[in-house]
């Protein structure tokens, strides 16, 4: 077994308590970052610690939080993003019913090192039961007074809400969710401003995924080279909560270090595929991601290394497909969620998307046409030109689709029917 | 300042300029369906992509979204930028109907260019048209759902630009829907803006629907006379109709958009009633034949009860030229002075506004929305001035601090501090406010018209003077807003002296009246201090008064006592009415049997011409001459003559009802007749000369946008009515109008349109 740092409280049949936090040591980053550290001192550690952020878009927090300006008007808000709705995706709901303190506590130093003092957890609505935990939790927490007014004596003030989301997959981009949470429709709004400078109520926001405020207490705690070190590879650092699903024998999330090669996923902690199954393909980072086909087998799953084969890490949820899946078909499953989820903000997103799935039905049902090849091409590279990046994600299983598979395809309008059926 | 290369031209331009603004700027007009230069940039449609080539930015972007920098190189007709706006055009044609031959929109839709301009000519998407339901919005605004392109202009006008709530968008991806919870008539006053902005078919104007195609349309730039601002329009019309009025762009006025009741209020051109042929005694008559008896009567009764016997009236919605040339003719024949205004009081609250406006105080409404405070005195923008709260509503967006001091329950679509007053306590509110507060500034000013006293306690807000006078001393931009309907006279003296001591505190400080007409400006230069209506009413009774030529004014309408203007009028032995309009007054004696008796009075009646078939000149508020321009020849439109018919077609030689002539041309030929001299050739020139000398300009034949005549020697009569704050507004009760949403104002009472308007939002308010 590797280091379990976000998992090291999990229970199969519970949550761990605060009790249960506090003597594996939680808190104690919370308390070190009040008292022992200053505030542009919690934000280098995180810089140091290269900590990237989880939600997919990997962008260092350490930086994040350093772009909030000394004289930046108050209050100052730190969202959690909870809102966990990318296809294949349910690392966040796991790490709320496995430890939720450590989230509360890392929303409390990321806000301190901000000087927010008003927390807000946006979670998907469908995930009540995670709401209910957050909520419970939250309460206990500032019970024990690490929350609330003069937390642990240091004079900082924080509360934390926790804000259901309405459930769309829009609400989970930044600036939509500041929307959101404003009551505003959940189109996003392209910057500058950054939420940083102007967020919620045109005030400094700062918005994280779940699982890296997670990760901020463990870095305080055994400070940035520790935490670079948990990783398989030297551009990571950390570890990863890889949510593995599809053609395997044991679907899950498991907590590995950052950079572990993907063929070890797949077979050490997922089981590797049932008998008779081959890989033909996976999606690394779930549905808005490239399709990985077997010559990426052994890619090293971190940030870097995706980025630097042309693919993207995103949010590490690896959905594995075997030689008898369709993936015509499976490309078209996630295209229907994606032009379904459009917000309608952008021409691309919300009349291409749907022009896409009806190209791609075709296709599946056998009345697919030679010309439908380069349309589909040019319309993944046009959708790269939309509002936000929600029609570009969507455009990226196409893409990868018609430049690995393009002989499935053909396949598909040559025998006018789909080979798989 | 940026400069950029667009389209091999170079181009310098204001920082924070977006590229989409620049190219315009160079004359280069990038494609585009969401980004509109009031409403900004959106990043909807995607439609403006160009190909940055060289500079901080590089490859296809939106010229919307991305602001000039130094050393930018961008093409607009790079092949990818091309091929990628084609794709955004094909996107859009998915959902929309093809069938633009029954849309209203067909022949100036944006989306019809476009996808022309675009190329884009064959359809490849093979799967179904989404469809929606269109809903019932009203009587101004046709919806039809299944035209959107989902630019968002409408939202973002309505609810952005205009702050009401009742229209928006709801719905994601492919529901995406633009429009209200349930069916219901538009709760804004600007809602026909909508029509304007749509780049498509889905908002069209309702009562002009299949009425004709744009290039079935004369056009004419034109102006709105329905009230003192003098808003810019387009008017098309067809067979002899006006169908529809447009918001033409005014940098200094209305910007891009004008209000519904400027909109939907030209239907008195088109009025069935409307007098179309001389008429004596109620007998069809033609122009000449009406002339000569007109002359002949006026002629004898000058000669037995003197010229002074005759008086006569126009209006402040008459034309400059109108105006001048009565008071040109009274003046040649001897006739009492034309009178302008019912009554003293009004006339003089007018007299002190145009009498204080000068071009240090003088502002245009475009001013008023870079405002940083706006104080309102007594005025209701949305119904008497209704692009002065569109304008108060953008400085509010850009945060300034808005105050209004009246006695009725103003509604303003945003936040803003109501001060419930009534005239007599704004007197003293404000008398309190110039005397504490601009005390030293006052005393350094020389000829003040108020001099500085001990504070009279405002009666019910004690406090409102000093947090007044604190919100202004803390502004750098104070825009002082005075009516003239409700207030009395001492304040619109008072609030020009607000606005003198402000300016003279270094602030950029503006003066900005609501007068009650269209041309209020015009008729209290032309009247120059002279009689008020009622005044002459007094007369008539006294029977010092045997002719009364009432000149595009309607009396019954206008004065508060109709009835005792009807037992008037009887004592008349001769009564001429010009107008445009089937008033009330041609109303009266045209039905009452006892006028006809000819051995009683003598009446007749001559049509005249409304703006959009003649030139006319109107003086607005800030004291701004604008002109209009002929639309066409006017006549009998023929939907009237053929009762409906398709095709509208008719075969006479002659138009009907085309007897019509400016009433200043009508005058002019009296004149003639009556002075037995042949009527001059290009009189209007003529006519022009003299009303500019009266103006005090020189003779133009195209009179700029940007003229201002701010007269000299304008102010009220000392000692008349009201001047003095202590006598005015002490009566414990004072009845108000309390004007329905579009307004009472005279013209707009005649379009059925606005009626209908109006009912459909009484009935949602039960």
């Amino acid at each position: 077994m590797t280091a379990q740092v976000l998992f090291q409280n999990r229970h199969p049949d519970r949550i761990a308590s605060i009790e249960e936090y506090c003597a594996s040591g939680g808190y104690e980053a919370l308390a070190a970052a009040l008292g022992k550290f200053s505030r542009p001192q919690v934000q280098q550690l995180a810089l140091d610690a290269v900590l990237l952020g989880r939600g997919g878009a990997g962008f260092p927090a350490g930086r994040k939080w350093m772009t909030v300006s000394e004289n930046a008007p108050f209050p100052r808000y730190i969202v959690c993003n909870a809102d966990e709705m990318e296809p294949g995706t349910f690392k966040d709901r796991v790490l709320i019913h496995t430890d939720p303190h450590q989230i509360i506590e890392g929303m409390i130093i990321v806000g301190y090192s901000i000087l927010a003092e008003k927390g807000i957890v946006f979670i998907r609505s469908s995930y009540e039961s995670a709401a209910r935990i957050l909520e419970r939790e939250i309460a206990r927490a500032k019970e024990a007074g690490f929350l609330g007014e003069n937390i642990l004596g240091s004079g900082f003030s924080m509360e934390i809400t926790v804000h259901r989301s309405t459930g769309r997959y829009i609400c989970g981009e930044n600036t939509a969710q500041i929307n959101a949470i404003e009551g505003k429709r959940a189109n996003p709004v392209q910057p500058p401003p950054y939420p940083t400078e102007k967020g919620i109520w045109d005030l400094p926001t700062v918005t994280h995924n779940v699982e890296t405020l997670a990760c901020v207490p463990h870095i305080l705690r055994h400070g940035p080279e520790w935490f670079r070190n948990l990783a398989a590879t030297s551009t990571g650092a950390g570890t990863k909560l890889y949510c593995v699903s599809g053609r395997v024998k044991r679907p899950g999330c498991v907590e590995l270090p950052m950079g572990i090669r993907l063929s070890r996923i797949i077979e050490d902690h997922a089981g590797g595929l049932p008998e008779g199954c081959q890989y033909k393909a996976s999606l690394p980072g779930g549905a808005s991601t490239r399709f990985l086909p077997k010559s990426f087998y052994d890619i090293e799953m971190d940030f870097d290394a995706m980025k630097t084969a042309g693919h993207r890490l995103g949010t590490g949820s690896i959905i594995v497909f075997d030689q008898k899946t369709c993936l015509v078909a499976a490309t078209l499953n996630m295209i229907e969620f994606f032009a379904r989820e459009s917000c309608g903000w952008c021409t691309p997103c919300r009349e291409g998307l749907p022009y896409v799935r009806d190209i791609l039905a075709r296709i599946e049902a056998g009345e697919g046409k030679e010309e439908f090849i380069p349309l589909l091409r040019r319309m993944s590279k046009y959708l790269c030109n939309s509002y936000c990046a929600l029609a570009p994600g969507a455009a990226s299983p196409v893409e990868s689709l018609l430049t690995y598979f393009e002989d499935e395809v053909r396949e598909h309008i040559s025998q006018r029917r789909c080979p798989f059926k | 300042m940026p400069k950029l290369i667009i389209d091999g031209r170079k181009i310098e331009v204001d920082p924070g300029v977006k590229v989409i603004a620049a190219a315009e700027q160079a004359g280069i007009m990038i494609p585009r369906f969401c980004y509109h230069p009031a409403l900004g940039s959106a990043g909807a449609c995607r439609m403006c992509a160009v190909k940055f080539l060289e500079g901080p930015v590089h490859g296809i972007q939106m010229s919307c979204m991305v602001e000039a920098r130094d050393g930018m190189m961008i093409s607009s007709t790079d092949d990818e930028a091309v091929d990628f706006r084609r794709f955004i055009i094909e996107l859009l044609m998915l959902n929309h109907p093809h069938d633009c031959p029954v849309c209203d929109e067909g022949g100036h839709c944006l989306l019809q260019d476009e996808t022309i301009s675009g190329g884009h000519a064959v359809r490849r998407y093979m799967g179904k048209k989404r469809t929606h339901r269109d809903q019932y919005l009203g009587e101004l605004v046709q919806h039809e759902m299944n035209r959107c392109i989902q630019c968002y202009r409408c939202k973002r006008f309505y609810q952005d630009f205009c702050g009401y709530r009742d229209f928006g968008v709801m719905g994601i991806a492919g529901r995406t829907y633009f429009g209200r919870y349930s069916d219901g008539p538009l709760e804004n006053p600007f809602s026909g803006n909508i029509i304007d902005i749509c780049p498509t078919g889905v908002l069209t104007d309702k009562p002009a629907r299949f009425k004709g195609r744009r290039w079935d349309f004369q056009r004419a730039p034109s102006l709105c006379i329905h009230c003192s601002l003098g808003c810019h329009t387009v008017v098309s019309a067809r067979y002899r109709e006006l169908i529809r009025v447009e918001a033409r762009y005014c940098e200094a006025i209305n910007g891009h958009f004008i209000c519904d009741r400027g909109r939907f209020g030209f239907a008195f051109a088109n009025h069935p009633k409307r007098p179309r042929q001389a008429r004596i005694q109620g007998n069809s008559e033609s122009y000449e034949n009406a002339l000569r008896i007109a002359a002949d009567r006026l002629n004898s009764i000058s000669r037995s009860a003197g010229p002074d016997a005759i008086a006569c009236a126009a209006s402040s919605r008459s034309s400059v030229e109108t105006q001048f040339s009565l008071k040109f003719t009274a003046r040649a024949l001897g006739w009492q002075h034309p009178v302008f205004f019912m009554d003293r009081l009004q006339q003089d609250k007018v007299a002190a506004a145009v009498g204080r406006l000068n071009p240090d105080l003088a502002i245009s409404l475009s001013d008023v929305e870079h405002a940083d405070v706006i104080l309102v005195l007594g005025a209701d923008p949305i119904r008497e001035a209704p692009m002065l709260a569109l304008s108060m509503r953008q400085a509010r967006r850009t945060g300034a601090k808005i105050a209004v001091l009246g006695p009725r329950p103003v509604s303003l679509p945003f936040d803003y501090t109501h001060w419930p007053m009534s005239p007599g306590d704004m007197d003293s509110a404000l008398k309190k406010l110039l005397s504490t507060a601009f005390l030293e500034t006052a005393e350094g000013l020389t000829e003040t018209n108020i001099k500085p006293e001990t504070a009279a306690d405002s009666r019910k807000d004690p406090d409102a003077p000093e947090a007044l006078a604190a919100m202004l001393q803390n502004s750098q931009r104070p825009v002082i807003v005075c009516g003239t309907d409700i207030v009395d006279l001492y304040l619109v003296t008072a609030a020009a002296e607000l606005a003198r001591y402000l300016h003279a505190e270094n602030k950029r400080a503006g003066l900005f009246y609501v007068l009650p007409c269209a041309n209020s400006s015009g008729a209290v230069i032309a009247s120059a201090g002279g009689k008020s209506f009622s005044e002459l009413l007094c007369s008539i009774e006294n029977g010092n008064i045997k002719a009364l030529l009432l000149v595009e004014m309607d009396p019954l309408y206008q004065f508060p006592d109709p009835e005792r203007v009807k037992n008037a009028l009887r004592t008349l032995e001769l009564l001429i009415v010009m107008d445009y309009l089937p008033n009330r007054t041609i109303g009266y004696i045209s039905e009452t049997p006892s006028l006809s008796n000819p051995s009683a009075l003598k009446q007749i009646i001559f049509p005249t011409l409304t703006l959009f078939e003649t030139h006319a000149g109107f003086i607005n508020q800030e004291c701004r001459l604008q002109r209009s321009t002929p639309v066409h020849a006017g006549g009998m439109p023929l939907s009237q003559l053929t009762g409906g018919s398709h095709p509208p077609r008719q075969f006479p030689c002659d138009i009907p009802g085309a007897d019509a002539k400016a009433a200043w041309q009508v005058l002019s030929d009296l004149e003639a007749a009556i002075l037995s001299t042949p009527p001059a050739p290009g009189s209007f020139h003529e006519l022009w000369s003299r009303i500019g000398s009266e103006l005090g300009i020189e003779n133009r034949a195209e009179i700029p946008d940007d003229l201002r005549i701010f007269p000299k020697n304008i102010q009220p009569e000392p000692g008349s009515a009201g001047s003095s704050p202590e006598t005015a507004g002490n009566s414990q009760w004072n009845s108000l109008k309390a004007d329905s949403c579009y307004g009472t104002e005279e013209l707009s009472t005649y379009s059925p349109i606005l009626g209908r308007a109006e009912s459909a939002l009484a009935k949602k308010a039960e």
